[in-house]
């Protein structure tokens, strides 16, 4: 099978000041169609930034990264943009959800950026899903931390990208939540295929994918089967 | 979608929104009134002179159609002169002095009799005509501005005026005393402004200007038909630089609220930019949506300006009722676009900053 997404030797330098800071130093990484793939590794280890090249947030200094057979790292702002807005969806640990819209607003957000139009069936089978249908005239700030997180893994998928990145989705949630959320992340790997590639510190919360790969000094050090 | 997020967006900052608002209606507003003023007043006064009913006005050389701007420089005897040539009914000399006690006024200086053969004579609301030397003629709408009436003292000149009647408005100014008054109190003996001059037939008129030009050369000799046409801001000296540098604060005030509001707008919102991007939103939707704040709160600000511009007509009217402000549509649909387009202009770089904006950065701020 061919991987959804396949990196070699990525790097990733930052110029701080005079200084050259290298975040990622020659990750290799095959991620394939259905994985859940929990990255886990010490804070600064690069988990992030690899989060944020993989995803074509930021561009890679050296390397390749191929998304659905598209080279990231020979891309522009633009193609890099178009490629996000078909290919991939993200979940952040803060969710991210815009203040001023509602639930229903921010879900249907992505899909109005996506360009393809309101898609009342798919709308109603990720929010009753993900068990939000209740929720969605409710803004961010009426919403508990678990709720909003879910809007956002709606938001993420509500799309049918290749693949979801969640950057430490459980980080600001109680056990309670970060159990359900994670349930969900599962469910939609089961159920639907969905491709995921999940951050996390907690090796818990790593356990729900089926591999946990380890990074160290921005390096992908080891990768293993999960339960 | 994007104008539901727009309509949240504008309402959910209400203060910034407001203070915006505000900004924008007060650029439109002062376009409209510093125009609506202006222009009225011209219009007015071309509307007076055209109400003296005469076919020709004939000025010094060189003078300005803006007769007040012009001193006394001519001798009586030119109308005498003037009065002798073909086609001539009438001719009316009148001297011009303005008064700036109380405000600002015209008096026009009048021989009450040819006064009357050339615009036919005043309509008498109240008192009688011109016979003292400290007689004083003030038209209906000076009298119920300045609550005047007939056998009142009345101040103008450094002189002590007898209210002898209040005529109707519209037959060149709104004070009117003797010649010989006026004359003495300007130290202008035996002279005039300006000559009304009446013809036997309309349609002689132009013969009688080359008659006239021909007597006078180098005089100012101009129809009173086109007399409307030529009171336009353009042709009185400074005037349009007055309202372009009006206008021109005025837009900069919008274009610098503007930019400030939509600055602090993106800065503030730098997170939500990188929400945007990392749905793949492209800078040319960032841009999009910046703009349409800025048209949504331009539009509500054009709105709110329209309306204060005709509050404001109607408080100085009633304040000043010799007033004439001018609001019309053409003015609107200027000071409309004039107030969008600075609003896009202020909003241009704000909207640039947030499309550009790194969205790894932009998700990372606090």
């Amino acid at each position: 099978m061919e991987p959804i997404l396949k990196s070699t030797r990525l790097w990733k330098i930052y110029q701080v000041g005079r200084m050259e800071v290298a975040a990622l130093r020659g990750v290799d990484l095959e991620i394939f169609p259905g994985d859940f793939v929990s990255i886990m590794g010490p804070s600064g280890c690069g988990k992030s930034t690899l989060l944020h090249v993989i995803g074509g947030l930021a561009r890679a200094t050296r390397g390749k990264v191929l998304l659905d057979g598209n080279d990231l790292a020979g891309m522009g702002d633009g193609a890099r943009t178009l490629l996000r807005r078909h290919k991939v969806g993200f979940v952040f640990q803060r969710f991210n959800l815009l203040p001023t819209l509602d639930a229903r607003g921010n879900i249907a957000l992505a899909q109005h950026i996506h360009g393809d139009g309101f898609d009342p069936h798919r709308f109603e089978v990720v929010t009753r899903m993900l068990g939000i249908g209740d929720r969605l005239h409710h803004r961010p700030s009426e919403l508990s931390g678990g709720e909003q997180q879910r809007v956002a893994l709606a938001r993420a998928i509500i799309n049918e990208p290749k693949i979801v990145l969640a950057d430490e989705p459980t980080g600001n949630l109680d056990t309670k939540n970060s159990e359900n959320v994670l349930g969900l992340l599962r469910q939609l790997n089961k159920d639907l295929g969905q491709t995921i590639v999940m951050i996390t510190h907690n090796p818990d919360a790593a356990a729900y994918g089926n591999r946990v790969l380890h990074m160290r000094d921005g390096i992908v050090v080891d990768g293993a089967s999960a339960n | 979608m994007i104008r539901q997020m727009i309509l949240r967006n504008v309402m959910f900052r209400p203060v910034r929104t407001f203070i915006t608002v505000i900004a924008v209606a007060v650029e439109v507003t002062l376009i409209l009134m510093v125009v609506g003023l202006t222009s009225g007043m011209l219009s007015d006064t071309a509307k007076r002179i055209e109400g003296i009913g005469a076919d020709i006005m004939v000025q010094p050389p060189s003078a300005s159609i803006f007769m007040a701007l012009s001193g006394a420089p001519m001798p009586m005897e030119i109308g005498r002169r003037l009065a002798q040539l073909k086609y001539v009914r009438a001719v009316a000399p009148v001297l011009l002095q303005f008064n700036s006690t109380n405000g600002l006024d015209l008096i026009y200086g009048i021989d009450p009799e040819s006064f009357r053969e050339v615009s036919g004579g005043f309509v008498f609301h109240e008192g009688r005509d011109l016979q003292h030397p400290d007689d004083i003629l003030v038209d209906d709408w000076y009298a119920k501005g300045r609550k005047v009436k007939v056998g009142d003292t009345l101040h103008v000149l450094g002189h002590d005026f007898h209210v002898a009647a209040i005529v109707e408005h519209g037959k060149g100014a709104r004070l009117f005393v003797l010649m010989s008054t006026l004359q003495e109190l300007a130290g202008a003996h035996d002279k005039a402004s300006v000559f009304f001059v009446k013809c036997n037939q309309p349609e002689q008129t132009e013969k009688v200007m080359s008659a006239i030009s021909g007597l006078l050369p180098h005089y100012e000799v101009r129809p009173l038909r086109d007399y409307l046409s030529l009171m336009t801001s353009s042709n009185l000296p400074g005037l349009q630089t007055v309202i372009r540098s009006m206008i021109s604060l005025a837009a900069a005030i919008g274009f610098l609220v503007i930019l400030l509001s939509m600055y602090t707008t993106i800065i503030e919102r730098t997170r939500e930019i990188g929400v945007l991007k990392s749905l793949g939103a492209s800078r040319a939707y960032i841009v999009r949506i910046i703009l349409s704040e800025t048209t949504a709160m331009c539009m509500a600000g054009i709105a709110l300006g329209i309306a204060m511009s005709f509050g404001a007509r109607a408080l100085f009217l009633a304040v000043f009722p010799t007033l004439t402000i001018l609001i019309s549509p053409w003015w609107i649909v200027r000071a409309a676009s004039l107030a969008i387009l600075g609003g896009w202009l202020g909003a241009t770089y704000p909207a640039w900053t947030a499309s550009r904006k790194d969205p790894v950065e932009a998700l990372a701020y606090e």
